[in-house]
Parts: structure tokens; sequence; C-alpha cells
């Protein structure tokens, strides 16, 4: 067992973990710093790491390209690097994307968000003052939506904050398991929601009463009380709370070797 | 078939204050650029403007003080953060906004190509978006099934605005064979009324015809045709030439506070009265083109 290891790699063999042979993951397109990282490094690193072990056939959605080459990737994150990008299939236009997100054709995807309440529903829109009224407008709600209604296993990717694990979300942006007292049963929703949230201090499941989140694991070092400390609301904990499981000195290797000997991925 | 080609300055002179105007592009590349300094040169105001996901061509409006209303699925700058000016309207309520996800705006695009008045779908059901407004979108339910949707109004877009690669002096408008295809460009253009299209290049009507399945905007569709190389500029129109990272990072600089965004419309966009004025002020077409430009891959 390695001892040598970063949180960014430890979520990432977390992440891999849930990443089955043959699934189709969606990744979004991030933007800098650590929101790239969370969005776009950890699921890559992850689904590299998973298809190098246990599920070879997993493939890659990423910015409408399907099954882009991971072993010519770009070196920089410009336009034209993935205008030229090798993929099996660039989608005619993003409506197909869409479409193949509404016939439930995506296994896993991967969130970011402001916002993240007890019941998985997310908020990338706006924050609100106390009153109701807006205090920050946010980028807008793009396709996260469509993840929590369609895809097969939704995972949460944020960083553990009070800011960001709210009793209630500001604006739901996508709706998780329940919103006062409504369930995703009223809208025949296709999809499961949230399945699991992998934050640098724990991971949580949805297990809980109700669809509500629940601590399944704690990371190396890290207590319960930590984690309550760093969020607005107090989640179930599991009876076989766990510590998580850290990355083999494998793993570690892998990634910092071949997966991203230039820390371009897993970069903040 | 009508010749439609024209001046980007007359194609844009048809728009009155007060329109309901579809963008086409995405967040790093495409967004109708040029033609929207240009409205910015022409002070068209209490503009509508729906869009898929977007950012610098509504930023700027914003900045300008013309956009009363955008409806879409983001604006940002992508690497370099929030819509500075956009954002700052929206907070101060100068900007009103209709959210939509992917799905539920493209409906509201195809319900238009389809002459709908509404499409059905189901991935904001639960959402905050279904008691924003329920002038553009409701509940409603599957009159065979049951089941519960939502319904989302038809974007009734009076003008449609897009960047394309290049076109004929009819407004078939082509794109290259391999491309980046993360837009909805085709079906805002097949949904539009009156579609004014800028291009990177004006070709013969002969190099269209050897290639017609490349054309995804037909002759029929457009209203008007205006070349405009680097009309996307500073976002990048693929296959053409990349993104202009230094500039798009000034521009989101100049946003930080009101006074600066103005002295940046000021200086690239008052500055001089066309299009050649802006690009003069990164050295012209060829300095742009030396320094920005990508191979055609399917040259």
């Amino acid at each position: 067992m390695s001892t040598d290891y970063t949180v960014n790699e430890l979520m990432a063999a977390v992440i891999a973990r849930e990443i089955a042979d043959d699934d189709l993951v969606f990744t979004g397109v991030g933007t800098a710093g650590r929101p790239f990282t969370l969005a776009v490094g950890l699921p890559v690193v992850a689904t590299r790491l998973a298809q190098a072990a246990h599920a070879p056939g997993a493939s890659l959605y990423w910015g409408n390209l399907l099954s882009p080459d991971l072993d010519r990737m770009p070196d920089s994150w410009l336009q034209d690097s993935f205008t030229r990008w090798p993929c099996a299939s660039q989608l005619t236009e993003t409506s197909q994307k869409i479409d193949m997100l509404a016939r439930c054709r995506f296994d896993v995807s991967f969130e970011s968000a402001a916002q993240v309440d007890r019941y998985g529903n997310l908020n990338i829109t706006r924050i609100n003052h106390p009153d109701g009224s807006l205090k920050i407008r946010l980028i807008g709600c793009l396709a996260q939506p469509e993840h929590l209604a369609f895809v097969r296993k939704p995972i949460i990717v944020v960083d553990l904050s009070h800011r960001v694990f709210v009793e209630e979300v500001d604006f739901v942006t996508s709706f998780g398991h329940r919103r006062r007292g409504v369930t995703r049963e009223r809208y025949l929703l296709p999809g499961p929601g949230p399945q699991l949230c992998v934050t640098d201090k724990a991971v949580f499941d949805f297990q809980g009463e109700g669809g509500s989140m629940r601590v399944r694991s704690l990371h190396h070092g890290v207590s319960l009380d930590e984690v309550f400390g760093l969020m607005g609301f107090r989640p179930e904990v599991a009876d076989d709370l766990a510590e998580t499981p850290p990355p083999t000195a494998a793993q570690v290797d892998l990634i910092r070797t071949r997966i991203d000997p230039g820390r371009s991925l897993l970069r903040a | 078939m009508k010749h439609k080609l024209t001046t980007l300055s007359d194609a844009i002179r048809r728009i009155p204050s007060g329109s309901r105007v579809a963008f086409g592009g995405n967040i790093m590349r495409r967004q109708p650029n040029a033609a929207v300094r240009e409205i910015i040169r022409q002070g068209i105001g209490d503009l509508t403007v729906y869009a898929f996901a977007t950012g610098l061509s509504v930023d700027m409006l914003a900045a300008a003080g013309l956009l009363r209303r955008y409806e879409g699925v983001y604006v940002g700058l992508f690497w370099h953060g929030l819509a500075p000016s956009f954002r700052r309207a929206v907070e101060a309520g100068r900007v009103e906004v209709r959210d939509f996800s992917e799905s539920s705006i493209v409906a509201r695009f195809q319900a238009a190509c389809s002459g709908l008045s509404f499409m059905p779908v189901k991935a904001i059901l639960g959402t905050d978006m279904m008691a924003q407004d329920p002038s553009v979108v409701m509940e409603t339910t599957c009159p065979f099934t049951g089941e519960p949707y939502a319904a989302v109004r038809a974007i009734a877009a009076e003008f449609t605005i897009m960047h394309g690669y290049r076109a004929d002096r009819f407004g078939n408008v082509q794109w290259p064979l391999a491309r980046d295809a993360d837009d909805v460009d085709q079906i805002i253009a097949r949904g539009s009324r009156r579609l004014i299209v800028t291009v990177e290049e004006i070709v013969e009507h002969e190099d269209i015809l050897r290639q017609p399945n490349l054309t995804y905007i037909p002759a029929q569709w457009v209203e008007a045709v205006a070349l405009a190389p680097f009309g996307a500029h500073p976002l990048a129109c693929d296959t053409v030439h990349d993104e202009d990272v230094d500039h798009i990072r000034a521009y989101a600089e100049a946003g930080s506070t009101p006074e600066c965004a103005r002295a940046y419309l000021d200086a690239y966009i008052h500055a001089g009265p066309s299009h050649d004025d802006y690009l003069a002020r990164f050295g012209g077409l060829a300095a742009l083109r030396e320094r920005l430009s990508v191979a055609r891959s399917d040259a």
C-alpha cells in the first residue's frame, strides 16, 4: 500500500472504481484552476486508471468528441486542439449529445456545483440574498439538469466546504432526490439521480433517509467532526463507515509517469 | 437564387431596437462578434437575445447597455471566468434572464424549426427553471401516457445572427469536413425568420456545388450574407483561426469595472466605423492570420 499520494490521486482512485468496463463517461469542459481539476482532470485521470485496470472498454465523451484517443491528448486546451484531436466520432452537432443523454446512453457523469444540498440538488445558476433576491449571477445551467435526469451514475465532485454544502440550495439547477417533500417519482425521471459525492475529505452516497446524503468513507486522517464542521447540514453516517481506500502504489505510479506526467490534469 | 451578399453595416441596419434576436456559436467559438460590434456602433438597443452557450457577444451588449433580456444555457468566458458586464447588469436588475438547460433550449429552437408553438422536455422537471416564467415554461402531461413534461415555448426570434465559415453570394453556407461541432447553429438557423450570416470567406458558387453535403445553411433560409473575416474574434473560428487568448484575457480584465468596460468599447468598437477598423487594432487581417491561423483540415 502506498502512503505517498496526494488527495487528488486518492479522489481519482475512488472515482476509477466507479467506472465499469464499456461505460460511456461524460466529461465536462471545466474552467481554470481547481474547478478544472474537479470537472475535467479528476474524471479523465480516473477513466484512464479504470481503463488500465478493470475497464479497458470504457470511453469518454469530451467536448462533443466521442472516444477521443487518450494516448494522444492535446498539449494545450485551446480551441484548435479539440478540433484536431483524433476521435471515433465527432457528432454533427451538440443536439446529438443531448439526445444521447435523453436516451440514457451515458453511464457516468461528473458534476461540479456552487451549492449542493442534503438531497443532491445542485446549483450552478445563482446565489441569493437571504430574502431570495439575486446576489451573484453564476454561469447558467448547461446540461447538468440532463445529467441528473438521465445518466446512470452521476458523481458529484466538489471540495467539502460550508459554503458549498448547504441545507437547501438557493436555486435548483439540477434535481437530486427530493425537494420540499417532492421526490423523483413525481416526475418519472428515467435516471436514478446523483449516486456519489466525492470530496477532498470524505466520500458520500445518497443511501440516507429519502435519498439523503450519507458519509460512506473518510479519507485517511480525517475525522467525522471535521467533516461535519465543513457542512451546512448534518449528513447521515453509514453503519459500515470506513476509511477511503487509498490509491495503490501502481496507480500513483501510473498517474505520475503515464497519465499526467506534466500535471496538466491534476493541476490544482 | 437571389444575391444576398451585402455589407455588415447594411445587414445589421435592418434590426430595429427592441428586437428579439437569436445568436449562433458556442462559448469559445463562432459567436457573431463582428455583428455584435456593428450593433453597438449603430446603437441598436433594448434587445432580447436567445442563444445556446454563449459569452463574449452577450457580454459586449451588456457592457454597451443594449441588452434587455437573455434566454439560454450559459453566459461566461470559460477559462477566463464569469462574463463580467453581463453579470453586473443582471445583478443590478438591468438585464432579465430566463434560464434553460441544453435540452430545453434546443427544444425551443427545434419547435421553431418545425412550426410548433412548444415542445415537451423532461430534464428540467423539479428544477427552479419550471417556476421562473409561465410565459415560456409550464408543466404539462402527455395526452397518451399521462407522463409529466415541461412544455417549453418555441423561440420566436425576429432576427437570427451567426458566424459561419464560407458562403457563396446566394447565401449557401458551408462548414468544413472536420470541425468543432459543439454547437447547434444549424438548428438555430433552421428555425430563423430573418437570418443574417457573417462568414470568413465568400467563395464561388461553383465551389459550393462541388460538395453540397457541406452546405449546412442553404440559401433559402438566409436573408443576408456579409463577409467578416475574423468575425468571431477574439473567439475562435475552428479550422480557420484559434482563439486569441491574450485578448480574451484583456477583455475579461477590462470588464472588472463599468468604466473600464466602457473604455474597452471606446477603444475597440467606437474608435472606427467598420470591422476593418477593429481588425486594424490588431495590426490588420494579415497580422491576425499570421498569429492565429490554423491549417485547414479540409484543404
